[in-house]
């Protein structure tokens, strides 16, 4: 699978969640120079329900700490967040919104492609860690499992747990699976299933 | 010979909703010009030029940009909030210039081009919260106006609250503006918090304060109140009845003992009238024009950096008491005072700081593991820098 490198930005399409005329329009000619589309949101208004958008770049001041959709904007896409007020109320609020980068205002064209390419490469970051993590928990959730085909082949061929073990995962690498599929399988089959090698 | 005038920019919104707080900060600069074009101490006059932004935030930035374009100024005092600060906080650091702030503020801030000259959060809110604390409850009510005030303010409560062993009771906001109190006047009265924390401002805080007046006197109650805002001129505002007893902090207040307060107040009356009054942000203004002055004769030049550094450790002995920058974080040395309002649309002082306390914009200083810890708690005990205390009443 190839992904999109951060570095590149072109055609990724950007929200704009931001109130001040000013610096919407240093954002949108920054964003444009960088070949970016953009759409722009009122940060009044609830969150779109579907967010096309690649990157959110969200007005931290524009929106009020205690609104009712202010968390409906947590989601996947990265949020860069435009920071005014350093007081350690609004920067909680912000915390939670798991910014990906952030830019101190007012802003300049400086200092935009650099957060989001930080946005882009964290959002990265952040899928391959969930989904390590979920590869990690899916493990565990089959020690269980794991632990009753070893016992299994202990008892059925009269074999130490080292040995049993180091035959369940022989037998997975020659079917090419996993050792936690074919522990199950050989649970369901009462012992080591009579499985054709893979091609 | 005519004395060199220097261009000084003045931004006041004289409408929006914060349009007669601002209406007193615009007299008190314009008396402060006045009285230092008049005087002989100063061999210079200000030129003011005032701009109007109406109370819309973004007109703060084209106030200042047209003073400095088109009036040259190197100076302007204004801003009440600190959204419209945040605005001019980038054309000042661009361009060089200075914003003189006479408001108090939530802190979190420190620009080289601006000089605060309100109190920070160490100043107001800490020794109220402390006040509370240690004579009043641990346990307290908050509402405030749903903004970066409150906001911050109810996080400096909590956080000092908590430590305490205390509780927020209920944390309730309304919008800017309004004034449909009812349900939590409702609230408090059915819940007889032990200390209602009000963070309220303009007419929400009066319509506030009126409401409960009017249902805790029906149900027979009495509800301790703390501000960190209210001043004289609204407790006409409110009412004489239910503006009286509120706790509050502040760095000024009209009754104020000394000849330089008694002469400002008096110099004030004259000008404005014996009903007038005078509040903390008027009379914070009154300084920022004074502070000013002081720095560039001290300088001998109004050139910005000169003027800055001039205006760093030089003392001012104010309406308010000795005043001065402090050059590490371009904030004032202030002295804290708590007062209750009484009858008359004065404040009561019953306690204030027997010295400037250093500001701490950054709430830095604040040592929470002090508090809870100690038997009989003392301010002294949360700040570290902070002086002995009196009592003044």
């Amino acid at each position: 699978m190839t992904r999109p490198s951060p570095f590149s930005v072109r055609g990724r399409c950007a929200l704009m969640v931001m109130r001040d005329e000013r610096e919407i329009s240093i954002v949108r000619r920054q964003l444009s120079r960088l070949g970016m589309t953009i759409s722009e949101h009122d940060p009044a208004e609830p969150p779109p329900p579907n967010q096309a958008a690649d990157v959110i770049l969200m007005d931290a001041d524009s929106i009020p700490i205690k609104s009712d959709h202010a968390t409906l904007w947590k989601g996947n896409v990265p949020i860069i967040a435009l920071i005014g007020t350093e007081t350690p109320s609004r920067l909680k609020w912000l915390l939670d919104l798991r910014p990906a980068s952030f830019l101190i205002k007012p802003l300049r064209s400086a200092g935009l492609y650099t957060a989001l390419v930080v946005a882009f490469d964290s959002a990265q970051r952040r899928g391959d860690e969930a989904a390590h993590i979920e590869k990690l928990e899916d493990r565990v959730r089959s020690r269980r499992v794991v632990f009753a085909a070893v016992l299994q082949i202990m008892r059925g061929l009269d074999i130490s747990e080292k040995d049993a073990f180091t035959l369940i995962r022989q037998t997975a690498m020659r079917h090419r699976t996993t050792i936690e599929v074919l522990s199950a399988e050989i649970i369901a089959a009462g012992g080591m299933p009579n499985r054709p090698r893979s091609a | 010979m005519t004395k060199p005038s220097i261009p000084l920019g003045l931004v006041f919104s004289q409408s929006g909703p914060y349009a007669m707080m601002a209406g007193e900060m615009r007299k008190s600069a314009l008396m402060a010009v006045e009285e230092i074009n008049q005087s002989d101490e100063f061999d210079f006059t200000f030129t003011p030029h005032l701009r109007d932004p109406a109370g819309v935030v973004t007109g703060y930035h084209t106030a200042c940009a047209d003073l400095i374009r088109e009036e040259h100024v190197g100076h302007i005092v204004g801003c009440y909030t600190s959204a419209s600060r945040k605005q001019v906080i980038p054309i000042v650091e661009r361009t060089e210039r200075l914003l003189w702030h006479p408001a108090r503020y939530e802190g979190f801030e420190s620009s080289d081009n601006v000089i605060y000259v309100g109190a920070a959060p160490n100043q107001h809110a800490v020794p109220l919260v402390r006040h509370m604390l240690d004579h009043i409850s641990t346990d307290v009510f908050c509402i405030g106006s749903n903004y970066i005030w409150t906001w911050e303010m109810n996080r400096v409560i909590r956080e000092i609250v908590t430590s305490a062993g205390g509780r927020i009771l209920a944390e309730r906001l309304l919008e800017l503006g309004e004034t449909a109190v009812d349900h939590i006047v409702k609230e408090v009265i059915n819940r007889k918090p032990p200390a209602v924390f009000n963070t309220l401002v303009g007419e929400s805080s009066y319509a506030f304060m009126r409401a409960l007046h009017a249902a805790a006197t029906r149900a027979g109650l009495s509800i301790p109140m703390l501000s960190c805002s209210l001043c004289e001129p609204e407790l006409k505002l409110i009412g004489s009845a239910a503006s009286v007893g509120c706790i509050t902090s502040s760095a000024y207040f009209e009754s104020i003992e000394g000849v330089e307060n008694r002469s400002f107040v008096a110099r004030w009356k004259a000008r404005h009238g014996a009903d007038s009054s005078l509040s903390v942000d008027g009379q914070s203004t009154y300084v920022c024009v004074m502070l000013l002055a002081r720095a560039i004769r001290r300088a001998g030049s109004a050139d910005v950096g000169d003027v800055r550094r001039a205006a760093a450790n030089h003392r001012y002995d104010s309406p308010q008491g000795p005043v001065w920058v402090d050059p590490d974080n371009n904030h004032c040395f202030l002295t804290p005072r708590l007062a209750r309002s009484a009858p008359g649309c004065q404040f009561n002082i019953f306690w204030e700081a027997d010295a400037p306390e250093r500001p701490d914009p950054y709430l830095s200083n604040l040592d929470l593991t002090a508090i809870g810890t100690r038997p009989e708690k003392s301010n002294d005990a949360i700040t570290k820098r902070s002086t002995h205390l009196r009592i003044v009443k």
